[in-house]
């Protein structure tokens, strides 16, 4: 029966040998003709149903490879016999698909009716669909339209000819119609067994079959020659045994639903039509054999774990595999609830849901077109890559990490003058008749006794009293202030305000500036000289904020210090950026000036003992564990978090968030504290730093047993609980 | 003939369900039913039922992605995970249950300046602990996990990692069934299908559970319910501080085996290992919509798709066998709630996240003798529903979730 | 390739009615309504508002393409939610993954924070 094609349309190289394939062959059809199978034995479908075609194709495994259509070239290589595929391999030198599945396209597309399978009921439904004057699409998998899942919404999933679809629709109805039932007896993985559909595709497209006996239920067993069937052995009314010779097996044993689509299927809107709905009459029960093609279950393994207990369907899936594989149980799952139902002399129980895949995707393919993770860019980001800045991802924005030598920002910033892009800060402008009434409920500290053009640190706590963010108050006007946070809980910020200001229907507008403004903060001993040349003659005293143009650019200028030197945040419009950054630096350059990095700014806050929230902080932290009750002002009639507070004030406390020092370098981030009586480990360093300035290793971090000790072990080595700052604690640096 | 894999199944023994018990375990997953068995084995108790809504192990546990671990960042965590390590360590040879158990290391993977700090703090605080984590620099990286892009397809480059040697995975169900066997063959009783829709008190005191088909008397009940823990402890009028999202996860086909690590990233949020099967099973971070839904999101496939091929090129043309979702009990502090209650006959193993799996034989063994003895262990104190009174959460966002 | 440029004008934040009512300076003046109490008017050189305690400040955070028919069906491509059907109708929602303001007609405007601007063009394939 190996059969060239009539009229040759192109080769198709399988297993590393090219075949000859005509016009309208799939690829499995192409393999069939030459006399082979497709797979490694077991009946053939060729309508997408069975898993007995799998094969790589073009290097994707486990391809149904009646669903493909052979195209010169195409590259077909058998799973292993027995076995399994390799791990793909990747070849390095050309990672086409970088970013990840970017060459795969994408369409999205709407109707009001989506209906999957083309058959009669498929037809009757887009029929009355249309008739009924609603906008329909059709998905058939005939014409190359493979619905991967169908998913809350209701929403398709399906990959196509030119590429992946994606579709929207107010209904979907599942019409995929019947599947033929799959022979499941000793002899069914042979080759050359076919199902009657299969049958009459072949032969419509010119494939010689050889010998073909039809067979039906009385079908007992096949028997073969070198893995190929040879004979077809069925039984009468009277028991007795026929065995008829054969080069093709085609079966009929009736139909079952196509419902692996209607199995998925619980989302609204969505509902099953026709065959794809309807019980069909059971096969007779399986008596020997495999029963699951895809993962070789037999009915001995059914035997041997329903006689261990896994008597439930569910469990007796997972326990002997049968319906685990690529084929999600079309082929085997109207056998089992067969035996279930002949084993139990009962009703055979209800089918197991299915999950996506229906029809299977790659990895690159569900991919494609994702857009995930953001990062931001600072208007400053080429300035930083010129001045050799080693970037890095940091609260969703990009963000000097260091310029090549932290230590060297470190001095600049300690004796000399130095900027840092801190464009990435929260920055919220609150106006309004309420306002003050707002921020006072919201901020833990005084709000109404700030002074136009005066500023407050403050936390900001949620209703458990935990540290949720820092950040600034500056008084604008009576009824106007600018407030800013962390740049990575400035979203969360953002939110929490505005959630509370609806809540409590207070007369507040909100305008978020996080992106809308850039900031530089100038630092150092130097820094009024700095601006003053570029134009800043009355610098605000610290605390204060002033509107101001410095080299020509608009500034919000705020004094304050994270630092400990003293400090200018220059807040502007993202235009100006550049220039105010190369103005400073251009009219620094005899002071010394070079910006820093956050390598740096971390040891700098580190040396003044200030917090940084997410880094140094925990779910559970409060004021008071962080030594911050001067920051909570619980004389206040109320702000979130006050109830709590006062609730947990009374509780004894084990946990207090405190400075460390001890001789030598630092040790890391994250090091174990222990106690130095019992070596047992009572907490964690949360930052960490070699203070060039004072020579020694200084830490924060959290003790978490009580009685606290004054002494703790770090890095194998004594340090000593050390009062915070440990720079400067008169804080006379930052208010020079 | 019989495959291996069947052969290896131990035998689940159903009985005839009694109307009293001495405990009434809600929710036959892996920890109701580990507990079970440990009640049995460790301390004779065997007048037990495990009442189970679905199917054994039908909820989180037979979802789960099965990583076996205890690389977590404070003290109290890293010893009740690493028990639970040890116990699944032994868990074959006490059984005889073939569990799949195979060690194989977890590469935690880290791409920016905070990410290494994580990781080097996880590494020493393990060490603290006498856990074996090391950590890697990318070329270590490369050299453990051949087919790890160090580029993170130009995006996510790798900086480091740590390497938690004795991370481990087992399959699934078959830990289920290992302690459902192992329990159910002295006598507890495995009562599946059976929803539990209230609790009987008497005063103040729960003294079992209604359901669907009648009353069961218990002298304790524990809810080891997944996923609809809260409705369960509203039935005791507690409520819990649990939100409950849906986690979702998918497996390729069968290969043969070659990805020898656990590979995971806590910035990209997923991570995979591979099954005894061939199958890659892959995982992300739970929604942060709550969510009762377990119905399968593409929106989450394609976006861990796309972030675990971005560090696993080899996996872009793999095709995907199937997806699933389970739903996640997450605690205030993402860490798990066990013990009393404080009401009387009532006790709770929840919180468990992203489904528990790792915690399954050490979460077990601990109630078990809390209910036998009435004595928290202490292994288990720190994570009582009281800490969340005293303000003293179980924090370790670095270590918690999916990873 | 369309360019995706900074531009400049006001945002403001007021009571709604107050910005119904808002009188735009400048020559060719898009106003968007991002939210009911607040407008981002590109172009803009001004605004008088009927508020006292109106937030206005003049704004250079956004970048904007303008874009014809062909641009458009490029950029639609990347957009996975439901578009309004009505012109001119101001659509928020993300573009390829980027949080994007887009307002349909001809050109169609396409606005971003400029912070994204660069990740949006290369996701574009601009």
């Amino acid at each position: 029966m190996t059969d060239a094609p009539a009229e040759v349309a192109g080769r198709i190289v399988v297993d590393g040998r090219p075949i000859e394939f005509a016009d309208g062959d799939s690829v499995a059809v192409a393999i069939v003709r030459t006399g082979e199978v497709p797979g490694h034995g077991g009946c053939l479908c060729l309508a997408g149903d069975c898993g007995n075609c799998l094969a790589e194709v073009d290097g994707v495994a486990y391809v149904r490879t009646c669903q493909v259509a052979a195209r010169p070239g195409t590259v077909v290589v058998r799973h292993p016999a027995g076995g399994k595929p390799q791990l793909p391999v990747v070849d390095w030198r050309d990672l086409t698909l970088m970013p990840v599945g970017s060459k795969i396209a994408v369409r999205r597309t709407e109707a009001d009716v989506a209906v999957i399978g083309g058959g009669s009921s498929g037809q009757s439904a887009v029929e009355a669909a249309r008739s009924a004057g609603r906008d329909v699409l059709l998905l058939d998998a005939r014409d190359g339209s493979e619905v991967v899942g169908i998913y809350p919404g209701p929403s398709i999933v399906a990959r196509d000819p030119g590429g992946m679809l994606h579709v929207r629709a107010d209904e979907i109805v599942v019409a995929t119609g019947s599947v033929e039932i799959q022979p499941a007896c000793p002899g069914s993985d042979l080759g050359g067994i076919v199902t009657a559909g299969a049958a009459e595709r072949l032969e419509a497209a010119g494939v010689d079959l050889g010998r073909v006996v039809h067979v039906g239920r009385e079908l007992l067993r096949f028997e073969g020659d070198a893995g190929r069937v040879s004979a077809v052995v069925t039984v009468g009314m009277d028991a007795t045994e026929t065995t008829t010779p054969c080069e093709t097996a085609v079966v009929d044993l009736g139909r079952a639903p196509r419902d692996v689509l209607a199995r998925m299927s619980r989302a609204e809107g969505v509902s099953a039509v026709g065959p794809a709905a309807e019980d069909q009459p059971l096969p007779a029960p399986p008596r020997d054999g495999v029963v699951c093609p895809c993962m070789g279950t037999t009915v001995d393994d059914l035997e041997a774990a329903w006689d261990q207990g896994y008597t439930d369907l569910e469990l007796l899936k997972r326990a002997s595999w049968a319906g685990l594989g690529p084929c999600q149980g079309g082929a085997c799952l109207p056998h089992v609830r067969s035996w279930i139902a002949a084993r139990t002399s009962g009703p055979p129980p209800a089918p197991f849901t299915a999950r996506p895949a229906a029809r299977q995707i790659t990895l690159a393919e569900a991919a494609a077109d994702v857009a995930i993770d953001a990062f931001r860019r600072t208007p400053l980001h080429d300035e930083h890559l010129t001045l050799g800045a080693r970037m890095d991802r940091f609260g969703g924005w990009w963000r000097p990490w260091h310029y090549g030598d932290a230590v060297a920002e470190y001095w600049a910033v300690r004796e000399g003058v130095s900027v840092g892009d801190v464009s990435t800060l929260g920055k919220l402008v609150v106006s309004g008749p309420d306002v003050v009434e707002a921020l006072e409920r919201i901020y833990p500290c005084h709000v109404a006794d700030i002074k136009p053009g005066r500023s407050r640190y403050a936390l900001l706590l949620n209703e458990r009293g935990h540290v949720m963010d820092d950040g600034m108050i500056l008084r604008d006007a009576e009824t106007r202030f600018t407030l800013t946070f962390t740049s990575g809980g400035a979203a969360n910020a953002e939110m929490w305000l505005r959630d509370w200001i609806q809540t409590w229907g207070l007369r507040v507008h909100v305008m978020d500036r996080t992106m809308s403004l850039a900031a530089i903060n100038v630092t150092g001993p130097l820094v009024k000289t700095l601006l003053a040349r570029l134009g800043l003659e009355d610098a605000p005293r610290f605390l204060g904020h002033i509107r101001a143009e410095i080299a020509g650019v608009p500034c919000h200028v705020m004094r304050l210090s994270f630092t400990g030197e003293t400090a200018f945040e220059l807040h502007h419009p993202l235009d100006g950026s550049v220039a105010l950054w190369r103005a400073l630096m251009d009219a620094g350059r005899d002071l010394g000036v070079r910006p820093h990095g956050l390598q740096a700014l971390f040891g700098l806050r580190l040396e003044k003992g200030h917090v940084i929230v997410g880094m140094d902080t925990e779910l559970d932290t409060t004021p008071r564990r962080l030594g911050m009750d001067w920051a909570v002002r619980m004389e206040k009639p109320a702000f979130i978090g006050r109830a709590s507070l006062e609730r947990t004030a009374k509780l004894d406390d084990s946990r207090r968030w405190v400075g460390f020092s001890m001789d030598g370098e630092a040790p890391t981030e994250g090091s174990p504290i222990r106690s130095v009586e019992n070596g047992e480990i009572i907490g964690n360093v949360t930052g960490s730093w070699t203070s060039p300035l004072l020579r020694k290793a200084l830490m924060l971090g959290w003790q978490r047993r009580t009685p606290f000790a004054d002494r703790v072990e770090i890095d194998g080595r004594e340090a000593v609980v050390t009062p915070t700052p440990f720079y400067d604690p008169e804080g006379h640096r930052a208010r020079a | 003939m019989v495959s291996e894999h069947i052969a290896s199944l131990q035998p689940i023994a159903w009985h005839e369900p009694r109307d009293s018990y001495d405990v009434v375990i809600i929710g036959g997953g892996g920890h109701g039913l580990s507990t079970a068995y440990y009640l049995a084995t460790r301390h004779g108790i065997t007048n037990v039922a495990v009442v189970e809504v679905d199917y054994i192990a039908s909820g989180n546990t037979g979802r789960n992605t099965t990583i076996i671990r205890s690389n977590y960042a404070i003290p109290e965590a890293i010893r009740f995970y690493d028990h639970s390590r040890q116990l699944y360590a032994g868990l074959e040879a006490e059984t005889g249950a073939a569990i799949f158990h195979r060690v194989k290391g977890h590469v935690w993977i880290a791409h920016t300046e905070m990410g290494m700090r994580t990781e080097r703090g996880r590494v020493l605080m393990n060490q603290a602990m006498g856990v074996d984590t090391e950590l890697l620099g990318p070329a270590d990286v490369k050299r453990l996990v051949p087919q790890v892009d160090l580029t993170g397809a130009g995006r996510y480059a790798v900086l480091g990692a740590s390497h938690h040697v004795p991370a481990a995975t087992a399959r699934h169900d078959r830990v289920a069934w290992a302690f459902a066997s192992g329990a159910s063959s002295r006598g507890v009783h495995l009562i599946q299908h059976r929803p539990v829709t209230g609790l009987l008190r008497d005063g103040d005191r729960v003294v079992g559970v209604e359901t669907a088909a009648g009353p069961i008397r218990a002298g304790v009940v524990l809810s080891a319910v997944g996923g609809w823990v809260s409705q369960v402890a509203a039935m005791a009028r507690i409520r819990l501080p649990v939100r409950t999202h849906p986690l979702h996860a998918f497996v390729t086909n069968d290969f043969e085996q070659g990805l020898d690590k656990i590979v995971a990233s806590t910035e990209l949020a997923c991570y995979v290992s591979q099954t005894e099967r061939g199958q890659m099973l892959i995982g992300a971070e739970f929604d942060s919509q709550p969510s009762f839904s377990r119905l399968s999101s593409f929106d989450a496939l394609r976006s861990y798709a796309y972030k675990i091929s971005a560090l696993l090129p080899f996996l872009r043309s793999m095709r995907i066998l199937r997806t699933w979702a389970g739903l996640c009990d997450i605690s205030a502090d993402f860490s798990p709630i066990m013990g009393e209650t404080g009401v009387d006959g009532f006790l709770i193993t929840t919180g468990w996240g992203t489904w528990g799996f790792k915690a399954i034989p050490a979460g077990g063994e601990a109630m078990a003798e809390l209910i036998a003895t009435g004595r928290t262990p202490g292994l288990i104190a720190p994570f009582g529903l009281d800490r969340f009174r005293h303000d003293l959460a179980m924090a370790d966002q670095a270590s918690a979730g999916t990873r | 390739m369309p360019a995706l440029e900074p531009v400049e004008g006001w945002r403001v934040v007021a009571t709604p009615s107050a910005l119904d009512g808002a009188r735009w300076n400048g020559d060719d003046v898009d106003v968007l309504r991002i939210a009911p109490d607040e407008a981002l008017a590109l172009g803009a050189t001004g605004v008088e508002i009927d508020d006292p305690d109106a937030i206005v400040e003049p704004e250079a955070g956004f970048s904007v393409a303008m874009l014809d028919v062909d641009d458009w069906h490029g950029v639609v491509d990347h957009i996975d939610w439901p578009l309004p059907e009505e012109p001119t109708v101001l659509a928020q929602g993300k573009v390829a993954g980027v949080p994007a303001r887009i307002v349909l007609g001809e050109p169609t405007l396409l606005v971003v924070q400029a912070a994204y601007a660069n990740e949006l063009r290369s996701r574009l394939g601009w």
